[in-house]
């Protein structure tokens, strides 16, 4: 086996990353595919909580790369998917405790017994940020409707670009806001892509289940209700090599055309690589 | 549709209005500006370099056709992630050879002096080294272009060419 290794990158901090690399994640376990986690913000980690799975973890990353513990055993397993494991950050160290050539080592053991391997990124462009695209050979860049969060999405996708080892990077656009978008009051989900010049792979909307499912540990994959959680769902379809249609965020006709016209533009470009 | 905005128009005064949009929504706004920013971003195209870049176009242009400086155009596009400069000049007549032979004697003319006057600069700015300063010498050196007329020295032109080229390099 030799499993994709996608990271969850997005410049800004704060966008979502955390949140849809647990969604991502859940759901690409739930379909039946072997998937681990990696949380490569150290010193600021989060994974562990959005899985419900912080109080389970005894060794992390860190301990991997000083030889503490073999890398099997710093594997979190997942408490409702055996397919799903986490290997956690470590909270009390910096971004300087482990290297891009050890966490490209730690993507290549894994690649040989997964499906998935996906790395949450830490925010920023520095060190943190090469550590965790250092394994990776696909990227989603993570970006909500916001001005300063294009903008970082963009610098991150110039980043990219120019790494060969990058294959193909997709854009994930969080938090919409649909009532905001009819009344002109926020950027849509063209003109988003089309300033960033990028493949889109998910639109999430705003929801405030994904609060109290971060509350509860239990990501909102898991909510069969949830539009969130089924746009997530629909992303992991995608990752596999779907098509699948963009979800109708609102009922109203003339943004539900703009979505399906869209949809029918770049669904074209959307390939079985993400 | 042009990369920029009206609002990098009115603002640097560089770029013509080609659709000037009546849509003042928030979104609108946001969308204006992102575009103009995500450009600067991409290029590290000062305003200031684009405007020599500018001036360095009509020049030569001009020693071929007649055009329209006023309606020159010079506008970034985007086609995928390629970012492509895309130059629209009116031409109001082609020059004859003539004319052009002219423009070119007296191009080559001006280049002589000015490779004289560089080669000055050199020596006495030697131990300068900041941008900033080879940007402005370069900048002045267009102005001198410009009001120099009466001109004896002759210098091989492509030599100077090569050497402006360099210049240029360094300061962007
Ligand atoms: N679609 C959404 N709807 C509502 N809230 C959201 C949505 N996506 C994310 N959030 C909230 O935004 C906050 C930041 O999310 P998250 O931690 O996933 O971002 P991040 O990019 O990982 O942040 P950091 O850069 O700090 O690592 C969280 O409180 C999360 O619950
Ligand atoms: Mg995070």
């Amino acid at each position: 086996m030799s499993g994709r290794v996608i990271v969850i990158t997005s410049g800004k901090g704060g966008v979502g990353k955390t949140t849809t690399s647990a969604n991502i994640g859940t759901a690409l376990a739930k379909a039946g595919n072997k998937v681990v986690l990696i949380d490569t913000d150290i010193g600021l980690r989060n994974l562990d909580l959005l899985l419900g799975l912080e109080n389970r973890i005894v060794y992390t990353i860190v301990d991997v790369v000083e030889e503490r513990c073999k890398l099997k055993q710093a594997l979190v397993k997942d408490k409702k998917n055996p397919n799903l494991s986490l290997l956690a950050a470590a909270q009390t160290r910096d971004k300087s405790a482990v290297t891009q050539e050890q966490l490209k080592e730690i993507c290549e053991t894994l690649k040989k017994d997964n499906d998935f391997i996906l790395v949450d990124c830490p925010a920023g462009i520095e060190q943190g940020f090469q550590n965790a695209i250092a394994g990776a050979s696909e990227a989603i860049v993570v970006t909500t409707p916001e001005m300063s969060a294009i903008r970082d999405a963009d610098r991150i996708i110039g980043l990219l670009s120019a790494r060969e080892e990058i294959e193909s990077y997709k854009l994930l656009l969080n938090r919409v806001r649909p009532n905001l978008i009819a009344t002109n009051d926020m950027m849509s989900v063209e003109d988003v892509v089309e300033l960033l010049a990028c493949d889109l792979i998910g639109i999430i909307p705003e929801d405030t289940g994904i609060i109290s499912s971060t509350n509860k540990g239990d990501p909102i994959v898991n909510d069969e209700k949830s539009l969130a959680g089924q746009a997530y769902r629909n992303v992991a379809r995608r990752i596999m090599g779907e098509e699948v249609e963009f979800l109708n965020l609102e009922e109203d006709k003339n943004f539900f055309g703009k979505i399906k016209n869209f949809f029918e533009k770049t669904i074209k470009d959307i390939k079985a690589k993400i | 549709m042009s990369f920029f905005t009206s609002f990098y128009n009115k603002v640097f005064s560089f770029f013509k209005p080609q659709e000037v949009s009546e849509d003042n929504s928030v979104k609108e706004v946001a969308r204006s500006r992102l575009k103009l920013v995500l450009m600067q971003d991409r290029t590290n195209l000062t305003p200031k370099i684009l405007e020599q870049m500018r001036g360095e176009l009509i020049d030569l242009l001009s020693k071929y056709v007649e055009l329209d400086k006023d309606l020159l155009e010079l506008n970034f596009e985007q086609e995928g992630d390629q970012v492509a400069l895309m130059l629209s000049i009116p031409v109001i007549r082609a020059k004859d050879e003539k004319e052009i032979e002219e423009a070119l004697k007296k191009d080559a003319l001006l280049k002589g002096i000015k490779l004289a006057d560089d080669d000055e600069e050199e020596e006495s700015a030697e131990s300068e080294t900041a941008d900033d300063e080879s940007e402005d010498n370069t900048a002045d050196d267009n102005n001198e272009e410009e009001s120099t007329e009466s001109v004896e020295e002759e210098n091989s032109s492509e030599e100077h060419n090569s050497d402006n080229q360099e210049n240029t390099a360094e300061t962007v």
